[in-house]
């Protein structure tokens, strides 16, 4: 009977045409995958905490390769606050990357800040906001949010507090950070001119006893004027980095924004 | 005449040689799409002071192959939203799905709120970037266009990654070389846009979609047009390019043999 | 009447024949606003009486005429809670019918459908009838309709072609009642005022396939106030939907009268009855008031 059901008598081989040996499976053997979940939309994002006030900033350009897709997409965000606009908020997010997980980043800490506040009465500090921060990233530790994450505010103190983040939710409290696709451009200047790395006290001596120049915080406008020197010079060095900069500032006031242009080549 | 009734209807081995089984990936991972397969190629956007214009030739091709030549590729929701699809065009079709059972659904409350531009947009965003996030993309860059909760005009994008930005000028695929720059020529920022007229914003539609077949080999002269303002949407699917001038192209040099 | 025991269950018929649980049923319909529907020749209206049961409740809310499918409409009379489960089945239908055949439900199927859902309710003891008497209004397109997400044009000619002076589709309307008992109908109405309402439906010959949507909305407006009862209801507001093809004023989906149109049809209204009856109109000259 085996023989009837076989295709053929004369060239039977392989697979007959019973039902039951009908091909269902292939052999073995795993393709690769060619979808890559990920991609990089440019742009930069810095972060100083000065004496009472902290400010975060990135510019507006998103890029796709070379392509620009946009001139103005904010990459800095109040979070928490009253409304969806953020009024009344206190801490604020700057995130680069790859902006569709750093959308949704954003989105996430934001619920849960709102909601801190409805279930206890009082809003979030920005020391455990920061923590809170961290273990959202640490959760996607096998599929990560591909951002680099600068978190600001004012701690219990009311002085300026920054933190920065690994994609997988490793994180510092910093005087400051910059982050994205100028950052090595940005950072070193800002070890110069915030933490006043390789500066010293003229005439203090040779070697050994050179003399660090001693660290002052930073006034609010100097501040300012640094974070926008730190762009213009980004915008000259780095096609990705450009367009606008958008800078929130938080003082014991609230949030400020300030936007100004930047060259568009 | 085979007599083995198992047989009927199926390829004979002995003329096509055994069943190649290998795309029944029943053992193994589950394969999710890893490229799309039908395609639409650019959607052109700009916005103007009442509204926007956003404009896809009629066109799905397979690979090089120009396979269906009138293929709608801007879809309407709602009589205020435009959505204009490039990338794959099965995976339109599921979104065009979706689309309509949210349309019904909406429309159950019957309570005068209807989804505009803005919001649907941020729907498609995010199912996109849900399927992205399950490593089972939905192939497409859309153009989502409208007005906002102020009425005023609507332009934003999303594609397969989930990746969503808006500008006063927008186009996905090789419209993002070659038309993106033409549009924001006329249209360079916000501010611009209250200054352009409706008429102004087709024209210059019209003539990156020439620009486009031109170029763009994987395109055709046969588009669809929609103008979306609050007064509604004016969509014309069965458009032709006119005026062609193709003398430009005795004027080209440099490529391959022909080099001076 | 005298106690047998049979009208115990659902699934017990009396020695006479009758299952008393689905009479009960109708009982509980013949209580509940009036609610109309007109076939007219360019759509469906349809119009409920919505009587107004406390001052707490805001106008214009708590909706009672409710949609299905883009063109397809429901209303009831009876236990609102169970017209609510009704409509509930009635969009699980029609959205499972798009999910297999991929167009639009036709109206005759939907009612179909949902008269032998309702029927169901007649057979067991473990369940009661639907305490509501239903007026499905649909309008299948008339025009050859894409399936869902299609991209093309399709055959312009040949087979599977078109045929351009092939015309399908129009109005739709049928009344369902708490034994699963439907029939498609000209003009259909149920509750409190149905006798008088019927009364007024066979008037306008609906037969004749002459009266348009925008006259049917007039009529309905009317015969809801004609058919109200103010000796027994205080106040009632009017709750009015339709349905018109493609070239009407809805584009074939189902869609609340614009407020507009609807206070036109009820001043009409309220003045046809004063001109009705001159002696006793004070009382109803200023009865809605929104």
């Amino acid at each position: 009977m085996a023989a009837l059901f076989g295709q053929d008598a004369l060239t039977d081989n392989g697979p007959g045409y019973a039902f039951s040996q009908a091909p269902s499976s292939a052999a073995g053997g795993i393709r690769e995958r060619s979808f890559y979940p990920y991609t990089d939309n440019g742009g930069s994002t810095l972060g100083i905490a000065g004496e009472d006030f902290t400010i975060l900033a990135g510019d507006t350009r998103s890029t796709s390769g070379y392509n620009i897709n946009t001139r103005y997409a904010p990459k800095v965000f109040k979070i928490g606050g009253d409304d969806s606009e953020g009024t009344n908020a206190t801490i604020i997010l700057s995130v680069v990357g790859f902006a569709a997980d750093g959308q949704i980043l954003k989105e996430r800490l934001d619920t849960i800040v709102k909601m801190y506040r409805y279930q206890h009465g009082k809003p979030m500090s920005v020391k455990a906001c920061a923590q809170r921060l961290s273990t959202i990233l640490y959760g996607k530790r096998f599929f990560p949010y591909y951002v680099h994450a600068i978190l600001g505010g004012l701690d219990e103190e009311g002085k300026g507090a920054l933190y920065s983040y690994d994609p997988v939710g490793s994180y510092e409290r910093e005087q400051c950070r910059a982050g994205g696709a100028a950052a090595s451009l940005i950072m070193p200047f800002l070890d110069n001119q915030v933490n006043f790395k390789n500066q010293y006290v003229p005439e203090s001596g040779e070697g050994h006893a050179l003399q660090e120049r001693p660290r002052v915080p930073l006034k609010r406008k100097e501040t300012e004027e640094l974070v926008r020197d730190a762009f213009t010079s980004a915008v000259e060095r780095h096609i990705e980095v450009g367009d606008g900069l958008q800078m929130l500032v938080v003082t014991k006031d609230g949030v400020e924004e300030i936007y100004s242009p930047l060259k568009r080549d | 005449m085979n007599h083995f009734p198992q047989a009927w209807g199926r390829p004979r081995d002995d003329i096509y040689g055994h069943y190649d089984a290998s795309f029944l990936q029943s053992s193994g991972p589950n394969q999710h799409t890893q490229s799309p397969v039908v395609t639409g190629t650019s959607v052109i956007a700009v916005k103007f002071k009442d509204g926007v214009v956003v404009a896809a030739d009629n066109l799905a091709s397979y690979g090089s192959l120009a396979r269906f030549t009138d293929v709608k590729r801007l879809r309407t929701f709602n009589d205020t939203t435009v959505i204009g699809f490039g990338g794959d065009v099965s995976d339109m079709q599921y979104l065009d799905r979706v689309l309509s059972s949210l349309d019904i659904k909406e429309s159950y409350a019957n309570d005068g709120h209807h989804l505009n531009a803005k919001n649907l947009h941020t729907y498609l965003a995010k199912v996109l970037y849900k399927r992205r996030s399950d490593f089972n993309p939905l192939w497409n860059q859309l153009l989502v266009a409208g007005t906002d909760d102020d009425g005023k005009p609507f332009l934003s994008s999303a594609d397969l990654l989930g990746t969503t930005f808006s500008a006063p000028t927008l186009a996905t695929g090789f419209g993002a070389h070659l038309a993106q720059p033409l549009l924001r020529r006329i249209v360079p920022d916000e501010a611009a846009v209250g200054g352009i007229t409706q008429e102004a914003a087709v024209a210059a539609v019209k003539e990156c979609m020439k620009v486009l077949f031109y170029r763009d080999a994987r395109s055709l002269d046969k588009y669809s047009i929609a103008v979306v303002t609050n007064e509604g949407i004016d969509l014309k699917e069965d458009e032709k390019l006119e005026a062609q001038s193709w003398a430009f192209a005795e004027g080209i040099r440099g490529y391959g043999t022909q080099v001076s | 009447m005298v106690r047998t025991g049979y009208d115990l269950s659902n699934s017990v018929f009396s020695p006479d024949g009758r299952n008393f649980q689905v009479e009960y049923a109708t009982k509980a319909v013949e209580n509940g606003g009036t609610a109309i529907g007109i076939r007219c020749k360019d759509g469906v209206v349809l119009a409920v009486e919505k009587i107004i049961t406390s001052k707490l409740l805001k106008p214009g809310t708590n909706k009672r005429i409710a949609t299905v499918d883009k063109h397809v409409g429901v209303v009831s009379s009876g236990l609102v809670p169970d017209g609510r489960h009704f409509v509930s089945r009635a969009r699980d239908e029609a959205s499972s019918w798009r999910r297999f055949i991929k167009s639009p439900i036709p109206t005759s199927i939907i009612a179909s459908r949902l008269g032998s859902y309702v029927q169901m309710y007649t057979l067991y003891s473990s369940v009661r009838p639907f305490g509501v008497t239903t007026i499905i209004g649909g309008w299948d397109s008339e025009e050859e309709l894409p399936v869902d997400g299609q991209v093309g044009s399709g055959p312009k000619m040949g087979a599977g072609g078109k045929d351009e002076s092939l015309r399908s589709g129009g109005p739709g309307l049928y009344m369902i009642e708490p034994s699963g008992l439907y029939w498609g109908y000209y003009g259909a109405a149920t509750g409190k005022g149905r006798q008088v309402a019927k009364g007024e439906l066979e008037k306008l010959n609906l037969q004749n396939g002459t009266l348009s949507l925008l006259e049917g909305v007039k009529e309905a407006a009317r015969i809801i106030y004609v058919a109200h009862d103010d000796s027994k209801d205080k106040d009632f507001e009017l709750e009015m939907t339709w349905i018109s093809g493609k070239d009407g004023p809805t584009k074939g989906r189902h869609e609340e009268v614009p407020a507009k149109l609807r206070e036109e049809a009820e001043k009409a209204a309220k003045k046809a009855l004063e001109g009705e009856d001159e002696e006793d109109d004070s009382s109803k000259g200023d009865k809605m008031e929104e």
